[in-house]
C-alpha cells in the first residue's frame, strides 16, 4: 500500500472521528484541520459533513475555506466529499431556500423523489467504467439523507433505487468525487471503496 | 433496494452494559464498548446504545461511554439514546460519534426542543422512542421516569412526530422474554405515517421474519439475545433467510 496523507477538512460541522479512524485503519496519515498549509500539502482532501446545507456553507465561508478548497480542487488535488460534503460540491441546494454551493460539479441538490428520507443500507449501481467505483457495483452502503444531488449524466458515477425511484448517489468530475452515503459507516465495503479512492485518485 | 435492518441494542445502566427484563430487572453484561465492538465485527446493520439511567437522574448524555465507543473506530452506524435534553446535548452526542439520536421524554415534554434538534441535525437523524404495551383497554405508553402508563390512542396524533424520521416501538413489558413481541402493536400504530423500528422480546426467527416483512417495519432491534454467542448477528441473519435484510457479512477488511 502507498501511504498517503489525508486531510479531513475541519469547518466545525459534524463528527470527524469516524472518518478519521477509518483512514487511520487503512494505514494513511490523517490530519483533521482547517490550516491552509496542511490542506495544500495533503495528498487527498476529504470533506465530511452532517446537518443542513446552508449552515455548512456558512461554516465553510466563516472558516475562509470555501474559495480555497475550490482553488485546490481546480488545481487537481484529489477531493472526496462525503454525505453532506458531497452535496456541498454542487452549484446550489434547495434545502431551506436556495443556497450557493462550491460549484465544483454542476447540478442542484433537491429533495428526494417520492420519499422523505433514504435511511439504511442500499446497493450501489455504478454507471460508467470507472476503475475506482466499478468494484463497488452491487455492494451495500449506509445512507441517511433527505436530499439528492441532481447532476448531469456526465458526472453521475452511481445510482440507487428505492420506492420505484432512482437517484444519484455518487458523482465524479476528474479528481473530485462525491459520495452521498457514509463509507466510513459501511463496514468492509466502505473501507474498500475509500482505500481505492485514496490510492487511485490523482492516478486514474 | 433499501434493506431492512437488524439493529443490535446495547442497554447501559451506570456505565455498564446490562441485560434488561421488562424495564425492571437488570443483570450486568460487561463493558458497553466490548459489546459494541462485537456487534460491529459481526456486521450488525446499526447499533443502538441506550443509556437508561440518564434522563430520570438528570445526568445528561453519557459522553464517557460514547467517548470509549468512539475510540474503537467502529464502521457501523451508531444510534444513541439517553439523557438528551435539548439541541446542545444532541449536537454534543453527534460530535462524540453518534450518527443518529433517539429521544423519548422529549417527544412528550418539549416539542420545541425536538424541532430545534431536527433543524440542526436534520430530521433523518432523529428517532422517536415509544415504549408501549397493549392493555385490556387499548394501547398504553410508559413514562419510564415516573413508571406510569398513559393511554396512547388519542395522544398519538398530537405528538410532534413530524420532526422525526422513524419511530421505535418498544414492547417494554416483553423486553427480555424470547419471542414475545406483541405484534398487535404494529396494527395499532399503523396510522402514524413513519417507518417503524421494533424492539422488545424479538429473538425467535419466525417472529423476526414476520415483523421484518411487515410493510411498515424498517428495522428490528435485538438486545440480550445477541450477547450469548460469538457471531450472533451473522448466525441470526443466516437463519432469517430472504426477508429483505442485508446479507450477513463475514469478511472484515484490513
Amino acid at each position: 500500500m502507498n501511504r498517503k496523507t489525508v486531510a479531513i477538512v475541519d469547518y466545525g460541522v459534524g463528527n470527524h472521528t469516524s472518518v478519521l479512524r477509518t483512514f487511520q485503519a487503512l494505514g494513511h496519515r490523517c490530519r483533521v484541520t482547517s490550516d491552509r498549509e496542511i490542506l495544500a500539502a495533503a495528498d487527498v482532501l476529504v470533506l465530511p459533513g452532517v446537518g443542513a446545507f446552508p449552515a455548512a456553507m456558512s461554516a465553510l465561508h466563516r472558516a475562509g475555506l470555501a474559495s480555497y478548497l475550490c482553488e485546490l480542487a481546480r488545481q487537481g488535488k484529489p477531493f472526496v466529499g462525503l454525505c453532506l460534503g458531497m452535496q456541498l460540491l454542487a452549484d446550489a441546494s434547495l434545502e431551506h431556500g436556495t443556497t450557493t454551493g462550491l460549484g465544483l460539479i454542476p447540478g442542484t441538490v433537491r429533495p428526494l423523489p417520492g420519499m422523505d428520507w433514504h435511511i439504511g443500507w442500499n446497493s450501489l449501481e455504478t454507471l460508467q467504467h470507472d476503475p475506482l467505483m466499478a468494484p463497488s457495483d452491487g455492494e451495500s452502503f449506509y445512507f441517511n439523507h433527505s436530499l439528492v444531488f441532481d447532476v448531469p449524466a456526465a458526472y453521475q458515477a452511481a445510482i440507487c433505487r428505492a420506492r420505484e425511484s432512482s437517484f444519484t448517489v455518487a458523482v465524479r468530475r476528474g479528481n473530485v468525487v462525491g459520495l452521498q452515503f457514509h463509507p466510513e459507516k459501511s463496514q468492509a465495503a466502505g473501507k474498500q471503496l475509500l482505500s481505492r479512492l485514496v490510492e487511485g485518485l490523482g492516478h486514474a | 433496494m433499501l434493506k431492512k435492518r437488524l439493529i443490535g441494542v446495547v442497554t447501559v445502566k451506570n456505565g455498564w452494559a446490562v441485560q434488561s427484563f421488562g424495564y425492571r430487572r437488570h443483570l450486568p453484561l460487561g463493558r458497553p464498548e466490548v459489546l459494541v465492538q462485537n456487534l460491529d465485527r459481526w456486521g450488525a446493520d446499526e447499533i443502538l446504545v441506550q443509556c437508561i439511567d440518564r434522563s430520570s437522574s438528570g445526568l445528561g448524555p453519557d459522553l464517557e461511554v460514547l467517548g470509549k465507543i468512539s475510540k474503537l473506530g467502529i464502521a457501523t452506524p451508531l444510534i444513541y439514546a439517553g439523557g438528551i435534553g435539548g439541541r446542545v446535548d444532541a449536537v454534543k452526542v453527534v460530535s462524540y460519534g453518534a450518527d443518529r439520536i433517539m429521544v423519548d421524554a422529549m417527544v412528550w415534554d418539549s416539542p420545541q426542543s425536538l424541532e430545534a434538534i431536527a433543524r440542526e441535525l436534520g430530521t433523518q437523524a432523529v428517532i422517536a422512542h415509544l415504549p408501549v404495551r397493549m392493555g385490556d383497554d387499548g394501547l398504553k405508553a410508559l413514562d419510564y421516569r415516573e413508571r406510569v402508563e398513559r393511554p396512547l390512542g388519542n395522544w398519538l396524533e398530537l405528538l410532534p412526530l413530524g420532526w422525526v424520521s422513524e419511530i421505535m416501538v418498544s414492547d417494554w413489558s416483553h423486553e427480555g422474554s424470547p419471542g414475545s413481541f406483541d405484534e398487535r402493536l404494529l396494527t395499532v400504530v399503523q396510522h402514524v405515517d413513519k417507518p417503524l423500528l421494533c424492539f422488545g422480546g424479538l429473538s425467535a426467527v419466525a417472529q423476526l421474519q414476520r415483523v421484518l416483512t411487515h410493510p411498515r417495519v424498517a428495522a428490528a432491534g435485538v438486545g440480550n439475545f445477541l450477547s450469548y454467542k460469538e457471531h450472533a448477528v451473522q448466525l441470526l441473519k443466516q437463519q432469517l433467510g430472504n426477508c429483505a435484510v442485508r446479507a450477513p457479512q463475514f469478511e472484515s477488511f484490513q
